[in-house]
């Protein structure tokens, strides 16, 4: 790691907190929404229900700036991202761009935005065409927006190949001659044809190997900071999201829980989901003493009919009767750094140390265990 | 030693050539003792468990080579029907993916039953019995009423569990389980592999791990065989290798990995990719990938160097594994 290297990251590190009143955020979205219908009945179909994939979040998204958006499978994060490149129309809520409302822009007048609004997918095999050459992939961006950059289409796509650490001889191949790291690399140089101001990375990197991994993430730094680019990087592994991200989001069952600056969320977390979710990974340190684990009971509920009041209650070993009916806003908790947003009746403590008393080791198993004797219907898990 | 897995060779015909997936692996467990098998894609890591299993598809593979001594039989020169009392009863694997390992049309009570019903002989009502029982083991709730719902109606971690449940039915002496956790979220994970970590212990089981998390590994066990193009680098017990790796890949691995503790700063990446099976490198197969390679790398297979240096016993297959290990 040079020099050079870390200057740069102090730059990125610092950025939020250079970021002043007169700085507008470049993304906005509040109180955004997507429920699926459920069809159901014969012989019409009719809608029975509604999975509440995304159920109200609020947050932005800074020029130049990463967001990491965390959470289990089926929390919401995805679909998060679908809405932001408004591949999904969202239910509720609205969407800013720039200080625009494009919530529910048509065609028309999203074209000049989708060029500045890129994505990048987890699976680098289906997400790239495999009867198009890289070239023909590559340039395709530049083709539906007509732009020509000096030079011509190829000159560019080749210069993007080298950008993103590939041979640009490999302008005519096929994606099946690349490995899954290389195919990820075409996908971060399509994303970055154009030049976007925002792109929303969806686990671009949960489908690689670990050596490679770490490539394609060293890529993706080397891009937003030599380019300038926002980005909402959404995964599940909480070690990539914190070597990524400036701030983080965790979500749970479709609400934002917990929003913060990284270092104060992953040192301070007072979310107790938030905890539980950092106590939970494991690490590869085993010098590091053994730090408590919070094992948390069961799974995740079902986003068709969630929980009253607190989501997570279910789960949550502090959890009271305020929990189920009172559902906790997204606010700055006293003791909390500025921007630090918890939605929690009975958050955690703001430091480490006091932390470690108040957690009971495994009630939920205890829980599940007591059910189970009692022979009660839990039969919905 | 339960088990221990001598000098085995593996390949495979494919359009492309012969692919030589594992190229003389040893490694050995013990009863109560879990070793992990690390290694990315292509690393020979599964297919060495499928050649233990018996599971293999010979075509389009082949073991060309080696023994594989459980309670010290060869296994390799067991007949078929011989080999089936020794799978399941004997030694059983859980699979990564639950949901297409069990089978959906089946309700969860009718396979974990059809273990006693098949190798014990019993009724189909004291096998539900007995699925019951073991459902309630793994901790699955109300599993009385769940043991009629079908693989389906159960999430990932709970199948998961299920797998756990059929592995353990008829008490092996060995587990394999390959990725078990992969397919999880991370607290679900953590569940799951404190549940096999538990009931190994109470059965006094060998554990063979497989595994590309480290930090799965970390806290389950108790050594470490790190895998690459066929072939194990290094082996070693847990805590020693996390301190101090002998072999350039397993640093690259370690120091690979972006860390709650870090951020920012740019990861060390292993430059370059996994090596295709059909043309591994001469010499050493990560000397391409390798920091420290030298000439030597390059035309001398590196046999793994007894690099033990406290009590337990440690390996490396690298030339340079003392510049390694202390540089």
């Amino acid at each position: 790691m040079s020099d050079n290297t870390k200057t740069t990251t102090a730059v990125a590190d610092d950025f939020p907190q250079q970021r002043d009143g007169d700085t507008a955020p470049l993304l906005k979205v509040s109180g955004l929404a997507k429920h699926f219908p459920i069809k159901g009945g014969f012989p019409i179909k009719r809608t029975v229900g509604h999975v509440k994939a995304v159920d109200g979040v609020d947050f932005e998204v800074y020029p130049g700036e990463s967001l990491g958006l965390v959470g289990e499978s089926g929390c919401g994060k995805s679909t998060t991202g679908r809405l932001l490149t408004r591949l999904y129309e969202p239910t509720q809520g609205t969407i800013e761009y720039r200080g625009k409302d494009i919530t529910r822009a048509n065609r028309r007048e999203l074209a000049p935005i989708r060029s500045e609004i890129q994505m990048i997918f987890q699976d680098p095999y289906a997400s790239l065409n495999p009867r198009q050459t890289v070239g023909t992939i590559i340039s395709g961006p530049m083709e539906i927006n007509g732009i020509n950059p000096p030079g011509g289409r190829e000159k560019r796509v080749r210069e993007l190949l080298e950008i993103v650490g590939l041979n640009p001889e490999h302008y005519n191949r096929f994606p099946h001659e690349f490995s899954g790291g290389q195919r990820q690399r075409i996908g971060v140089a399509r994303a970055v044809a154009l030049q976007p101001k925002l792109i929303v990375a969806d686990e671009p990197v949960s489908a690689l190997d670990v050596s490679i991994q770490a490539q394609v993430v060293n890529l993706l730094q080397e891009v937003q900071r030599e380019m300038g680019i926002a980005f909402v990087f959404i995964a599940h592994d909480l070690a990539v999201v914190r070597h990524f991200s400036q701030r983080v989001a965790v979500m749970y069952l479709g609400k934002i829980v917990e929003i913060a600056d990284r270092d104060s969320l992953y040192n301070r977390p007072r979310h107790p989901y938030t905890h539980a979710l950092l106590s939970a990974v494991p690490e590869a340190d085993l010098d590091a003493d053994k730090k408590e684990r919070i094992r948390l009971e069961g799974d995740v509920p079902s986003p068709i009919s969630p929980p009253s009041g607190c989501r997570f209650r279910t789960r949550c070993w502090k959890a009271q009767d305020k929990c189920a009916t009172e559902e906790p806003p997204l606010v700055q908790l006293s003791g909390s750094r500025e921007g630090h947003l918890t939605a929690c009746h009975f958050p955690e403590a703001g430091s480490t140390e006091a932390r470690a008393e108040d957690i009971v080791m495994d009630p939920g198993l205890k829980a599940m265990e007591d059910d189970a004797d009692g022979g009660a219907a839990v039969s919905k898990g | 030693m339960l088990l221990e897995v001598r000098d085995l060779h593996v390949e495979f015909h494919t359009r492309d050539g012969v692919a030589k997936a594992v190229n003389g692996v040893n490694y050995g467990v013990d009863a109560g003792e879990t070793l992990a098998v690390l290694g990315e894609s292509g690393s020979g890591k599964s297919v060495t468990a499928q050649t233990i299993m018996g599971i293999l598809d010979v075509p389009p593979g082949r073991i060309t080579a080696g023994e594989i001594l459980f309670e010290g039989r060869d296994l390799l020169k067991l007949k078929e029907d011989e080999r089936r009392k020794v799978r399941g009863a004997e030694m059983a694997m859980i699979f990564q993916d639950a949901l297409s390992s069990l089978n959906p049309v089946l309700t969860v009570g009718d396979q974990l039953g059809e273990m006693f019903t098949v190798h014990r002989g019993m009724s189909r009502k004291d096998a539900r019995a007995k699925a019951v029982e073991l459902m309630d083991r793994v901790r699955i709730p109300a599993a009385r009423e769940r043991v009629k719902q079908y693989p389906h109606q159960f999430s990932g971690g709970m199948r998961q569990r299920i797998m756990i449940a059929m592995a353990m039915a008829l008490e092996p002496k060995l587990i394999i389980a390959d990725e078990p956790t992969t397919a999880l979220d991370v607290t679900v994970q953590a569940q799951v592999m404190d549940l096999l970590a538990e009931l190994q212990r109470e059965l006094h089981m060998g554990l063979i791990l497989i595994t590309h998390d480290l930090g799965v590994v970390a806290d389950v066990a108790d050594k470490i065989a790190v895998m690459y193009a066929g072939r194990i680098v290094e082996t070693a017990p847990v805590h020693d290798i996390y301190k101090a790796p002998a072999h350039p890949y397993t640093r690259g691995l370690l120091e690979s990995i972006p860390r709650l503790d870090q951020k920012g700063q740019e990861l060390y990446a292993i430059k370059g990719l996994p090596p295709n099976l059909t043309r591994i490198p001469p010499g050493c197969a990560f000397h391409p990938r390798c920091p420290m390679a030298q000439d030597v790398c390059r035309t001398d297979v590196p046999p793994l160097y007894d690099v033990t240096e406290s009590d337990a016993e440690r390996g490396s297959a690298c030339h340079f594994w003392r510049e390694c290990l202390h540089g």
